[in-house]
């Protein structure tokens, strides 16, 4: 079963690499977000309790999150590509489980998101940033942790859309604005009151503070802090539900209707 | 091979539409080895019958046996014996072929010395030999046709199904497409059923089944069905052939069927299609636009059996 997953997750990587613009583009568009926006709002920010806090370093770990919403938003695209080419159907007809295709369409986006995410922490020590080892490993977990989760989710939308219009609908009022209240942007403590509502429920909100976890703390200190503790728990819950939700999709076939 | 009994598929009523049964109690057996040509007009249940048989939907009653297994309740074990070709390519175009035959065999877990042995074994018949490091979208489309059929047969199947698979292929390809298949079919004793309504395929068929509104009209020999018409007839074009139909029946007493602009006469035989014709022209020549005599060939058994003429049976798009 993971022999199956791992040869279909290489050929959404190998296809990934072969296509040069679209390593360029989602290699470059997160970093430019980052520069322009962490630049332009750098003098404006001025959050409570994070004082010396530049915008360039608060924006940081969101800018990975949003790396990780691309990668599983153009993974989740090549779904309804492959459906409409015809890949598709020779490996639902294939004696594999339904679950190597969710994980293989998964560990895909994941590979994808992990390549940048990884080049992208390179710039961590320039922020005054300092990762241990430990950090670091923890730091590795939660980037998997929370891509297996984006790519889940984009998998979930996208396996019964017949059209990638469609789906852009669903990723611009649905994976956007997950992404938005998940205080990669602004946190969460200056919101106004209606919104903070909003953004405490969010699942993703979760994701981004096991994140910011290891620039700032030990991995002992994580091990210790309950905030950081319930951010990984949440975190498996909506990564590990979609992933379930996604199997039960794939696994739903066409059926005939009862003859009365 | 494949043994299909009381099978029936009805698509459920959505807010727009009604329920539509597209397979009604269809019976049909092919046998072991046997190379199989299943055709019909559009909406006449064939892709849905093809859906069924490789796994993709669940009909609503009946049962289908495939090399002894019960495809709907024992499905793994049933799929394990097939492979299948689709009308739409299966292959992923921005892999080379070894690329896609690596991944068709991952699927399927081959790997090692079972799948370099397999590999020549399955590209021996292509044209690919040294092609295999291109990416299949720089392939000609019957090149790439071989490729998917290549890769089906990594798995050494006992029965092969194939949608349509000369669609968009041009004649030559499309015969060495077909002229291909029958010496693979014929040197690994494969089943083989084919769906098309491209009638020179069928001519070298084992079995020729035809479906109309998911029953089965038909399911015999090429020569067998063929010989169901009698050995000639008479194809009269006409202007006015609805009325010249008419009189040909009333006046002469002959059994004319009409599709179109065309009037047949099918039930004459050998010697008597000439004094038909030369009757014909005697009393409506003003009428007759061209007459011929013609020998019957499967695609005549076709507008016999289901009322449609071949042209309209490419001019209306298949519903999926």
């Amino acid at each position: 079963m993971i022999g199956v997953a791992f040869a279909l997750a290489r050929r959404e990587f190998v296809r990934f690499m072969r296509q040069p613009q679209r390593v360029v583009g989602t290699v470059a568009q997160p970093i430019l977000f980052w520069l322009f926006l962490g630049s332009g709002f750098n003098a404006s920010f001025r959050a409570p309790g994070m004082e010396g806090v530049s915008y360039l370093e608060y924006f940081y770990p969101g800018v990975m999150l949003m790396m990780m919403l691309f990668a599983s938003i153009f993974s989740s695209i090549t779904i309804i590509e492959d459906r409409d080419a015809g890949f598709l159907q020779s490996v639902l007809v294939a004696p594999v489980s339904r679950m190597a295709i969710v994980l293989g369409k998964v560990f895909g986006g994941v590979a994808i998101a992990m390549v940048q995410t990884l080049i992208f922490t390179i710039a961590a020590p320039f922020l005054g940033l300092h990762l241990g080892l430990g950090s670091l490993v923890f730091l590795v977990m939660a980037y998997i942790l929370s891509s297996i989760g984006f790519a889940a989710m984009g998998f979930f939308f996208a396996w019964s859309m017949r059209s990638s219009a469609g789906f852009h609908a669903i990723m611009m009022v649905f994976l956007m604005p997950l992404w938005m209240l998940s205080g990669a942007l602004f946190p969460i403590e200056n919101a106004p009151m209606w919104l903070h509502a909003v953004m405490s429920v969010n699942p993703v909100a979760h994701a981004l503070v096991l994140m910011r976890g290891p620039f700032y703390m030990q991995p002992a200190q994580m091990l210790a802090d309950s905030r950081w503790l319930l951010a990984l728990g949440v975190t498996l819950l909506w990564s590990g539900g979609f992933l379930l939700a996604s199997m039960a999709r794939v696994e739903k076939r066409e059926r005939g209707a009862a003859i009365s | 091979m494949i043994h299909i009994e009381n099978l029936s598929h009805v698509y459920p009523a959505s807010r727009k539409t009604p329920a539509r049964t597209a397979i009604d109690k269809l019976n049909l057996s092919v046998e072991e080895g046997q190379f199989c040509i299943l055709s019909g007009p559009n909406g006449s249940g064939k892709s849905t019958l093809f859906r069924i048989l490789c796994g993709m939907a669940y009909p609503s009653a009946g049962s289908v046996r495939i090399g002894g297994h019960d495809l709907l309740k024992d499905p793994a074990k049933a799929r394990a014996q097939m492979g299948v070709v689709f009308q739409s390519p299966a292959v992923d175009k921005h892999l080379s072929v070894a690329e896609n035959l690596k991944l068709h065999a991952d699927l399927y877990g081959l790997s090692g010395r079972d799948l370099y042995e397999r590999k020549d074994e399955a590209l021996g018949w292509t044209d690919l030999l040294d092609r295999q490091n291109d990416k299949v979208i720089t392939l000609s489309g019957g090149l790439a046709r071989q490729v998917e059929l290549a890769k089906c047969l990594l798995t050494r199947p006992r029965l092969l199904l194939l949608d349509e698979p000369t669609t968009g292929l041009d004649p030559a390809s499309r015969r060495n497409f077909v002229d291909a298949l029958h010496k693979i079919q014929r040197g690994r004793r494969m089943t083989v059923l084919m769906t098309s309504h491209i009638f020179s395929e069928a001519e070298d068929a084992d079995r020729v089944a035809i479906m109309k509104d998911g029953k089965l009209l038909a399911n015999d020999s090429p020569q067998a069905l063929r010989g169901q018409l009698g050995r000639e007839m008479v194809v009269v074009q006409s202007r006015n052939a609805e009325a010249l139909e008419a009189r040909i029946r009333s006046e002469l007493g002959l059994a004319a069927r009409r599709h179109g602009d065309e009037i047949r006469l099918e039930e004459t035989d050998n010697g008597d299609s000439l004094p038909i014709l030369e009757k014909l022209l005697a009393a409506y020549r003003a009428d007759i636009d061209s007459i011929a005599i013609k020998q019957p060939a499967l695609e005549d058994v076709f507008i016999h059996l289901t009322g449609k003429t071949a042209g309209e049976v490419e001019q209306t798009g298949e519903a999926a």
